[in-house]
């Protein structure tokens, strides 16, 4: 606003995202449920269906983020709105970690209490009489076959290890980026996406060699969600080191204001941070526990 | 009296005539003015608003309609059920336009859910919170506008998504998702509801969820760095509080919820097995999900209402609040008990009895904080000049019914007795206390409290009071008898019953008619205000209203403290 | 037992049946006065008008409405306590009788009262409310393992069905379905009569002894549904995949009647729970008509205890 404003916030012009926003959600939305159903003009497993919408919503992102740029650039993030947008990060950060509670509760509750599933006395085993198995952890799977859990010091650990090397190499890259070292912050960068790349690529691995299946039993729901959305978040993580990258080498990000980059990081250690807890409690912990099953496929 | 927000405003908070003519009085003149502010009937004001005040309409007229579609439906079911049999739900009633028995259960779903999702929390939250928490603490607009309005167009989405989904395949050969508002599985699975139906009102959720996530971190953003100079926390207005902490409740809950319904709809759709029994899942780890959602929400619903209602108790006794700091903290215990206790909704899922008893303890345990806040009210009036302006009707009666609610929920506290209460219509009628009687109930009197500044014109207070008392009476008529039927064993979710039943059916059906008389005098008074058009002031309510937004004309300026307002 | 209950309307007509039954409530509530002189043990299934719980019929079932009634005393005070300082300090401290504020906001000694009594209040709900709890849940160690009489039950959709006598040579099936009043369904062998009533008699009830343990094993074959029996108080849900478990003993022979307590879709209203308390020797006897055919046991119930055409005409 032009005049007297005498005050550092940011007052955001009008904008048609968040309209269009809305609408690409619904229509993807719609087009989802007609994916899975059928509805209306969508046939059941159209695989274009959610597709406009989603199409629709990629464009509004890149309008909307590009308008956020534009505006920083024009000096509208001054530090109080600096300030709010890292509270804002951070909130964002809470509400995912809240959602991850939901799968951890879930993987919790079936691991912990299945002896309790398949306890005569609670379990109505005359219509149910798969539950017999829920004496064992993993569960047999539907069709009777054992589950064969991953050996956690395999693959996963490697995954481990180069998940918390890329929280070091990010790290480097920001201290570079701060001490004006743009040359370091990109390489670091680069090796941070280099690693993330690779972490996907051997989760897919290691999902094409699962002994198990994700629609056989509650372990692996529990398992493949899990593991799935966090593997995700790590796909988002990478995109977002991915801009970063761009913008810094299209010569974006000051030392002293860069926050898209401070994001990126974050986030990257929130996925680290949740990759530890699926490491220790869903590969780790029942290997001690309830020891291995039989030895895992394929390794 | 330093903890006392409301006496501080210093000079600099008047000063929102700078500028290019911002200080407007009136909503109904922009045309006489300057180029910078939109014209209230230009589309792109309310398409792509960035405006906190026009954001806040937009919620509330879409609650308006919510709470339209919601009452509507909510008289479908009071005259199913004004008498036993099938009178509205047969097949053949209104040339079978109303369907059959599983029809009156989607109507009662949609019911809840709209009442919950699309009129409480928009109106409350998005609406009060959006048009006051900024003016309150002195902030020119939210912390993230754009995203502000990303939250509102959800909404309608989320909306379009539910109410489709009433026309679209859900059990096998009829319409519409009839689980009930909490989605247990395995009737909202692909046992109960194999259509597309359910699956719509799972991604309506989302959608839902997703707005109120994003407007709960602008809330909690706004409050946090964006308080006028010198207004510290412990000065801020009760209503900015309960905002605050209603909005980290959104935060912590809200993921949950869509954790679970994205079990849930992968069950449905991808053949996962987290509530199938078949494959070792459970359907009552659902619940416990559900519910660790479910019971925040019922406090995310009441809690700005607490916040509206402290500031009219003390405008119209011209006192300050009484215990301004427990009252703030009460709230804070009221949030975090509230997460603690979700499982007193599962007493009959066949709960470990130890773990019962856990949750009996902690559920009862509420009550101490929120009779706190009962008491600071009334000591708030006490030694006070109480003017019995609408808003004040509103916020006296709401005091008296939601002590009602509240109790009855102590009640059902006790496991050994909801173990006889559970499901039953005693169900039904504490929780129309505290949220058709409560959270409607702040909700109508925050409506008359601000309708002056938001709108720039007066109410007649008499169509006011009139709506109050109709309402009053109305309400309780419909909802105290429900009680009987609750002892008596009325099931709830029951479309016919015995005939033991009908009397106190027959009078609650009785108390919507008043209800609904209610519901029109409310229009009928919006549509006399907007006709007569008496110029609103400043602050109508005199020395009791002392919070900064009476400090701005009425309306507020488009935009307002050009100049931010000072906090000794 | 005495069941009371309006006509069976097969053609419930709008409000002429509202006011025909308005000007025959006053019966129903003198019989209900009555009934609470005569110490509340006449009314049995739920009642026009009733303002209470239907009366406990178990040992267990007494003390929690006992336990509810003091409870509802404390909450009756509590709100008439608020209503009564609402109502003082408007009358007292309205504009007009108090045109100046006083400016006071703080109190240390009543804040805590406030917080201190609730408090205690609580903790002596509380302490009534456990042992309940625990009496309700847990099986009395008194009760030898042998004496329970066990019965499996599944909630369908849309009906119960009692698994009696389960892993023995004599197990059998009773399979429950609700009658339609006012709407005969052909497909049942058993037609609705004159004193059956709407919404809660059923074609094969649920049969126990009496002055035994019962310990019901409680699941279901589809959704969630839930067992319910208001005169004991107690309720638990029929989940799939488990075995909910509930006890009780009545000592008194009587019908009893429940309804089914979680949404399980179009029918849920229509699966109501009949249960028959009868002498040890009669149940017997029960068991052994039904074996031969679910038909001669009912003709059998209805002799050995009438709620039918009989009972009703003696109600009137
Ligand atoms: C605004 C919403 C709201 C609020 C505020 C509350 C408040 C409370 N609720 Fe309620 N509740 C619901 C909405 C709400 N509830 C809904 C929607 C359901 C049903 C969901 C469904 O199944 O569909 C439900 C169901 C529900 C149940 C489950 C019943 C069942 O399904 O079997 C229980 C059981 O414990 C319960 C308890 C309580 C308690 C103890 C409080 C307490 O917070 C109340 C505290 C207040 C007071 C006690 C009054 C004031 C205090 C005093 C004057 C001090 C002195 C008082 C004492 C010492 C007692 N509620
Ligand atoms: C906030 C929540 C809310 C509100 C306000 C209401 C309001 C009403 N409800 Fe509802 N109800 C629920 C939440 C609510 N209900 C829930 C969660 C359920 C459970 C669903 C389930 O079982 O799954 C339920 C179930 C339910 C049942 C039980 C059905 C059954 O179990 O079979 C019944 C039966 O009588 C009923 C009746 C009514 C009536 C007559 C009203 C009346 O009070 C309506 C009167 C009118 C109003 C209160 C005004 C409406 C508001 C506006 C017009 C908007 C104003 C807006 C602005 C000023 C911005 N409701
Ligand atoms: Cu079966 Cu409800
Ligand atoms: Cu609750």
């Amino acid at each position: 606003m032009a005049g007297d404003v005498k005050h550092d916030y940011h007052l955001v012009k009008p904008s048609p995202w968040p309209l269009l926003g809305a609408a690409s959600i619904l229509a993807m939305m719609l087009g989802m449920a007609g994916y899975m159903k059928g509805l209306w003009f969508i046939p059941q497993h159209a695989w274009w269906g959610p597709l406009p919408g989603l199409v629709a919503l990629i464009f509004v992102l890149i309008g909307w983020w590009g308008d956020v740029l534009k505006e920083s650039r024009a000096g509208d993030h001054k530090e109080v709105v600096q300030i709010s947008l890292r509270y804002g990060m951070v909130l964002f950060i809470a509400s995912e970690v809240m959602f991850f509670v939901a799968w951890f509760w879930e993987f919790f509750e079936m691991a912990i209490y299945h002896t309790l599933r398949a306890n005569p006395d609670h379990a109505d085993l005359a219509n149910n009489p798969g539950l017999v198995g829920w004496s064992e952890w993993p569960v047999p799977q539907t069709d009777g076959t054992r589950v064969h859990p991953f050996d956690p010091f395999h693959l996963p650990l490697i995954n481990t290890l180069i998940l918390l090397l890329s929280g070091t190499t990010v790290t480097w890259a920001h201290h570079a980026l701060q001490a004006g070292d743009r040359n370091s912050a990109k390489i670091g960068l680069l090796l941070t996406i280099i690693l993330g790349l690779s972490f996907t690529a051997l989760q897919v691995v290691e999902y094409s060699e699962a002994g198990f299946g994700y629609d056989k039993s509650i372990y692996g729901s529990a398992f493949f969600m899990a593991t799935g959305f966090h593997g995700a978040h790590v796909v988002i993580g990478t995109i977002m080191l991915m801009v970063c990258l761009g913008r810094l080498m299209a010569g974006g990000m000051k030392p002293e204001k860069h926050l898209g980059f401070e994001f990126a990081a974050w986030y990257w250690h929130f996925v680290d941070v949740v990759w530890l807890f699926l490491f220790a409690f869903v590969y780790v912990a029942p290997h001690i526990v309830w020891g291995s099953g039989a030895p895992a496929a394929g390794h | 009296m330093s903890s006392d927000p409301k006496t501080t405003a210093a000079g600099h908070g008047h000063d929102h005539g700078h500028g290019h003519g911002h200080g407007h009085d009136n909503a109904h003149d922009h045309h006489a003015h300057d180029h910078q502010d939109p014209k209230w009937y230009s589309p792109a004001r309310w398409l792509f608003s960035t405006n906190h005040k026009d954001i806040g309409t937009l919620y509330l007229v879409f609650a308006m309609i919510a709470g339209v579609v919601g009452f509507i439906f909510s008289g479908f079911m009071r005259a199913e059920l004004a008498e036993p049999g099938l009178q509205l739900f047969n097949g053949t009633a209104f040339g079978g336009f109303l369907g059959n028995e599983h029809n009156y259960n989607v109507i009662t779903t949609m019911h809840g859910l709209i009442m919950i999702f699309f009129m409480v929390m928009p109106a409350l939250i998005g609406g009060f919170g959006n048009w006051f928490v900024p003016l309150m603490i002195g902030a020119p607009d939210m912390a993230m506008p754009r995203m502000n309005n990303i939250s509102f167009w959800l909404l309608p989405a989320s909306f379009i998504l539910l109410l489709s989904s009433m026309f679209v395949p859900g059990p096998a050969g009829a319409n519409g998702f009839g689980g009930g508002w909490v989605l247990y599985p395995p009737l909202s699975g692909s046992t109960g509801h194999p259509g597309v139906a359910m699956d719509l009102v799972i991604f309506s959720l989302h959608v839902a969820g997703v707005s109120s996530i994003a407007g709960a971190i602008n809330f909690i953003v706004t409050i946090l760095n964006m308080r006028a100079p010198g207004m510290t926390l412990h000065k801020m207005p009760l209503f900015a509080w309960s905002v605050l902490i209603t909005a980290f409740l959104l935060v912590l809950a809200l993921p949950v919820l869509a954790g679970a319904l994205t079990m849930l709809l992968t069950d449905r759709n991808f053949g996962s097995k987290f509530f199938e029994v078949s494959g070792g899942g459970d359907p009552v780890m659902f619940q416990h999900l559900f519910w660790f959602f479910g019971h925040p929400e019922v406090y995310i619903m009441i809690l700005p209402g607490f916040g509206i209602i402290s500031h009219v108790i003390s405008t119209f006794s011209r006192k300050p609040i009484f215990g301004y700091l427990a009252m703030a903290y009460a709230m804070v215990a009221i949030g975090f008990i509230g997460f603690i206790v979700w499982a007193h909704h599962m007493y009959t899922v066949g709960m470990n009895v130890n773990l019962k008893a856990y949750f009996v303890a902690a559920t009862m345990v509420i009550a101490v904080p929120t009779g706190i806040k009962i008491f600071s009210w009334i000591a708030t009036m006490w030694g006070g000049s109480i003017e019995f302006k609408v808003p004040m009707l509103w916020a006296i009666g709401f005091i008296f019914l939601f002590t009602v609610g509240g109790v009855t929920g102590v009640v059902l506290a006790n496991a050994g007795v909801d173990h006889a209460l559970h499901d039953t219509y005693y169900v039904v009628a504490h929780f129309h206390y505290v949220l058709s009687l409560g959270a409607v109930f702040t909700l109508f009197c925050g409506w008359y409290y601000w309708f002056e500044k938001m709108w720039g014109i007066k109410y007649n207070g008499f169509i006011g009071g009139l709506h109050f008392w109709l309402m009053f009476i109305g309400s309780n008529l419909i909802f105290f008898p429900q009680h009987f039927l609750g002892l008596q064993g009325m099931p709830r979710r029951y479309v016919n019953y015995p005939d033991a039943f009908s009397e106190w059916h027959h009078w609650s059906t009785i108390g919507y008619w008043v209800a609904a008389a209610a519901t029109i005098v409310f229009f009928i008074g919006l549509l006399e205000a907007i006709v007569r058009r008496r110029k609103g002031e400043a602050n109508p309510w005199g020395e009791g209203a002392t919070t900064l937004e009476w400090t701005l004309s009425s309306p507020p300026p488009f935009h307002q403290y050009n100049d931010l307002p000072r906090f000794k | 037992m005495e069941h009371i209950t309006l006509k069976p309307r097969f053609h419930a007509s709008g409000w002429r049946m509202w006011i025909k039954m308005r000007s025959a409530a006053w019966k129903y509530w003198a019989l209900g006065a009555a009934s609470l002189l005569a110490g509340g043990s006449a009314w049995a299934a739920p009642h026009v008008g009733g303002i209470d719980f239907q009366s406990p019929a178990t040992e267990t079932a007494k003390r929690v409405h006992a336990f509810h009634n003091e409870v509802l005393i404390i909450i009756t005070f509590i709100t008439v306590f608020v209503t009564a300082l609402l109502i003082w300090v408007m009358i007292r401290y309205n504009r007009r009788a108090n045109p100046v504020p006083k400016k006071f906001a703080h109190n240390t000694l009543v804040e805590i009262l406030w917080t201190v009594v609730p408090v205690l209040i609580l903790v002596w709900i509380a302490k009534g409310s456990f042992p309940l709890l625990y009496e309700q849940d847990v099986m009395p160690e008194q009760a030898r393992e042998e004496e329970i009489v066990d019965i499996k039950v599944y909630g369908n959709m849309w009906f119960w069905d009692y698994t009696y006598n389960v892993g023995t040579d004599n197990e059998f099936n009773v399979e429950s379905r609700m009658l339609k009043v006012g709407a005969p369904d052909p497909s049942l062998e058993l037609q609705p009569e004159r004193g059956d009533l709407a919404q809660l008699s059923v074609n094969n009830p649920m049969v126990a002894p009496a002055g035994r343990y019962i310990r019901l094993k409680i699941s279901a074959k589809d959704v969630i549904h839930a067992w319910a029996m208001p005169q004991f108080m107690l309720k638990v849900d029929a989940m799939p995949g488990r075995l909910n478990q509930l006890w009780f003993k009545v000592d008194e022979p009587g019908v009893y009647y429940g309804q089914c307590s979680e949404l399980c879709g179009k029918d849920h209203s229509n699966m109501p729970i009949e249960l028959r308390i009868l002498p040890q020797a009669q149940y017997d006897e029960w068991q052994a008509q039904y074996r031969a055919s679910p038909q001669a046991a009912r003709t059998y119930l209805d002799r050995v205890q009438p709620t039918k055409a009989a009972q009703v005409a003696s109600a009137q």
